[in-house]
């Protein structure tokens, strides 16, 4: 078993890179005598503690969990490899930043799983920790591992290393979750009952009450469920009126740079634009806004609680929040004394910016980022992001007046139905831009015109109309970034930036994996795979190795174009959004049909099934 | 006006920089509420000076730092509502009003003690210290951004002695003109004493002082 010594761990700490990621007392961390809790969290975010605190769903979560006075939430994070080797060569447990409690001490190890590329770490927190890998070899004395967030929507390839997953809105089914487990404890429920238990939260689904059957072609037969507990639909939890929903009221101010170091508030959820190719946008649904009151009220409580130096209105698509030019002006206003700035992430092309920009820029200018998306009109339409060239020359052309002059293009490739047209056109949006500067005089604009476009290739996933549709292979994916270096590079003052494709390749196995993924994402952490999310550490050949091993071909789950009936791992999660309504995007994509916006009038994407959460 | 404050840095915290201690500062006095003043420009920042940046891995007892205020605040008032904005790890101990004209701590300063925890070794190292001192000269590699450089460090001493079985407490040079870091004086002292390698230690500087040894924040 792995100890833990505080004092040893300082020895480490003198010798770790940039030990401040382990060290706590932070402000705002919230300090509760850990062995008075009638349930203890741990919260990991399993990437590096800078990636990690920058992460809004764990702030709120945490914030939940320890307004509970029965209740206590630490954090965790993946440590940067020279910690974790570290750990390792002295037998030393991983431990909670706040109270430097050995992570298996804790009754649930809960896991947000923001993107793909972080699986690897979470069996690496867990090997750690010394909690058992698989689900099925914890004892009672083992903490509940729980996993929440986007990924949870295919939460297959982890299924044999996580108790429990939670779909969908966290705030209320979080609660439900940790006062089950809390009750159990106190009625001393086996660990297996107390997973019965959970299993009967909405929203909640235990992998190990299902079983999963395979045609002889690789393809899924059946997913059925294999215990009483267990409900053959998962349907995800939706908090219906998010104004009303807690939000923190403080932050956690991380002594060392966090990705993401400011206040934020998150003006609404979901949105209803319906891109083709947007899982948060499925996932999301319904959009709900937060009013200006609340989030007036939040901005004050974060500006003086914080110290921040600025603030981030946070949504999938900000320039469709009902009222941004008020909230905009009513925060720069009332901090212009304080030196709070405000940016405004997640614009899209076609909103009214201009008003919101000019407010913006009272106070700081950073650059601004703009998503095309594609390179063509036909393209755009294909992937139903509504905007045009017009959109994109107005937006611009404001920002350019406005005295902005960096600024950021981003475009996927791989696209379906994507041609050498649509390459093309992404060298043409880039020469647009670049004009639309010089177009407005020279005293007008601010110097220095910096345009970088950046093109990410497509990765196709669940519970988006493009769910069935294969992703280019990683030839047809090098020829095409080889093809917009020569179109990019020829036009002078752009630069370029492109992905590994390998590492879209693995995304997308993961993102439609089934439980056979979960031997492949297994034998890759034994081969040496973690923190694949960062260049410097990800290792191809660890991967290649461990899809041989496993007999495994990634081309099974990345580039096979799935069938109108098969049965998709995801098939048992109710996401809201119907399999009808995503077949049905995906017939008017392959004829470049354009569905408007769902306020414009219901698009019948399955959300008004669900009671009084969907604006008719 | 502006204040002079003495701080804390705990242990538990002697890893952040200054660079982010600095930051940490100038958010609590935002949270505090308190009339600080900000630079000009296009992109302000909150006006603050530290005394003498502390390394990293060091903690410290009587750090010192001033902040421009725009307007009058009693000395409790601003150190009850800079305490309520800091974290436990970084007190604020005390806190005194003076002049805009007062010159710079950073320009008073003269020389630091520092107290060494020593975590082996310690016994050859107190036998080391008379014979370490008795010598005229001291020669030590210092190490700089432009290179290394031989610098007699003996004149830069102005105390050393064992303060306990596991430590060391040590007086030395701390100005523009002149300093001697304590890693340095460990290492000379180290290969004085005959050892191979040097023991871990964890250093805390105690205090700060101008001219003839006055303290820094009395002056």
């Amino acid at each position: 078993m792995k100890e833990f010594s505080e004092s040893k761990l300082e020895i480490l700490l003198d010798t770790a890179l940039k030990p401040a990621r382990y060290t706590g007392g932070e402000m705002n961390a919230v300090i509760k005598p850990f062995d008075q809790a009638d349930v203890s969290f741990a919260f990991c975010f399993p990437d590096s503690y800078e990636v990690g605190m920058s992460h809004l769903g764990i702030k709120i979560l945490y914030h939940i969990i320890n307004k509970q006075p029965w209740a206590l939430c630490e954090r965790v994070y993946m440590p940067w490899p020279d910690m974790a080797d570290a750990l390792r060569r002295e037998n030393l447990s991983l431990f909670s930043i706040e109270s430097r409690t050995p992570i298996r001490k804790f009754d649930i190890l809960g896991f947000t799983l923001q993107y793909e590329m972080c699986y690897t770490n979470i069996l690496e927190v867990l090997d750690l920790s010394d909690i058992p890998l698989h689900s099925c070899d914890r004892t009672q004395d083992d903490p509940i591992v729980m996993a929440g967030g986007p990924c949870a929507y295919n939460p297959e390839p982890l299924a044999p290393f996580i108790d429990v997953f939670q779909i969908g809105d966290g705030e209320e089914m979080m609660l439900d979750a940790i006062d089950c487990v809390r009750k159990c404890k106190a009625e001393g429920k086996s660990r297996l009952d107390t997973l019965r238990a959970l299993a009967g939260i909405e929203g909640i689904y235990v992998p190990a009450f299902y079983e999963a059957a395979y045609h002889e072609d690789g393809t899924l037969k059946s997913f059925t469920p294999i215990d009483q507990a267990a409900s053959p639909i998962v349907r995800k939890r939706i908090v219906k009126d998010l104004d009303k929903a807690d939000y923190p009221d403080s932050f956690i101010v991380p002594y060392t740079e966090a990705i993401q170091d400011r206040s934020v508030l998150e003006i609404m959820r979901g949105c209803t634009k319906g891109c083709r190719f947007c899982q948060a946008g499925m996932l999301y649904r319904p959009v709900r806004e937060r009013s200006l009151e609340t989030l007036l009220k939040q901005a004050d409580q974060l500006v003086n609680s914080t110290g921040y130096e600025e603030i981030s209105l946070s949504s999938l698509s900000s320039g469709d929040y009902s009222q941004l030019t008020e909230l905009c002006c009513e925060l720069t206003q009332r901090y212009a004394d304080k030196k709070v700035s405000l940016s405004l992430p997640s614009m899209r092309l076609d909103s009214v910016v201009k008003q919101s920009l000019e407010e913006l820029q009272k106070v700081r200018k950073a650059g601004l980022t703009l998503a095309p998306e594609a390179g063509t009109q036909r393209l755009r339409d294909v992937i139903n992001k509504g905007v045009t060239e017009d959109d994109l020359v107005r937006a611009v052309t404001d920002a350019f007046q406005s005295g902005w002059s960096t600024v950021k293009l981003y475009f996927m490739i791989g696209l379906p139905t994507e041609t050498d047209e649509d390459l093309a056109g992404i060298g043409h949006v880039a020469k647009t831009v670049m004009n639309c500067y010089f177009t407005v005089p020279k005293g007008m604009r601010a110097r220095g015109l910096r345009v970088t476009a950046s093109a990410s290739t497509f990765v196709p996933k669940p519970f988006t109309p493009f769910q069935w549709q294969p992703q280019d292979t990683l030839p047809q994916i090098r020829e095409k970034q080889a093809k917009l270096k020569d179109i990019l590079y020829a036009i002078k003052g752009v630069n370029f930036n492109w992905h590994d494709p390998e590492l879209s390749m693995l995304e997308a196995c993961f993102a439609r994996g089934d439980r056979r993924m979960a031997d492949v994402l297994e034998a890759a952490w034994k081969n040496g795979c973690r923190m694949d999310g960062w260049t410097e550490f990800f290792n191809y050949e660890g991967w290649t190795k461990a899809f041989a091993d496993c007999n495994v071909d990634p081309a099974f789950y990345a580039n096979r174009q799935r069938g109108e009936d098969e049965l998709l791992p995801w098939d048992f999660i109710d996401a809201g959004v119907t399999r009808a309504f995503l077949w049905r995007e995906w017939q008017r994509a392959q004829r470049a049909e354009v569905t408007p916006d769902c306020r414009k009038g219901c698009q019948g994407c399955g959300l008004q099934r669900f009671e009084g959460v969907c604006r008719k | 006006m502006k204040m002079l404050v003495v701080f804390e840095k705990f242990p538990r915290i002697r890893h952040i920089g200054h660079l982010d201690l600095m930051r940490a500062m100038q958010r609590a006095l935002r949270r505090s509420g308190l009339p600080v003043k900000f630079s000009q420009g296009f992109n302000p920042h909150l006006l603050l000076t530290f005394a003498a940046p502390l390394s990293v891995g060091m903690a410290g007892k009587r750090e010192i730092m001033e902040v421009p205020l725009g307007s009058d605040v009693t000395e409790a008032e601003f150190l009850e509502k800079i305490n309520a904005a800091l974290p436990p790890e970084l007190p604020c101990l005390s806190a005194r009003i003076v002049d805009d004209k007062h010159p710079a701590s950073m320009a008073s300063l003269y020389a630091a003690a520092y107290e060494i925890a020593i975590d082996s070794e310690a016994e050859a190292l107190r036998n080391a210290i008379p014979s370490f001192l008795a010598q005229e000269s001291i020669i030590a590699l210092r190490k700089t951004k432009s290179g290394e450089k031989m610098v007699d460090i003996r004149p830069m001493i102005f105390e050393l002695k064992a303060s306990g079985d596991n430590t060391i407490r040590c007086t030395l040079a701390l100005s523009e003109a002149a300093t001697c870091k304590p890693d340095l004086l460990m290492d000379a002292l180290c290969a004085h004493a005959g050892l191979a390698a040097r023991p871990r230690t964890i250093i805390t500087r105690l205090q700060m002082y101008g001219k003839d040894l006055i303290p820094l924040e009395m002056l």
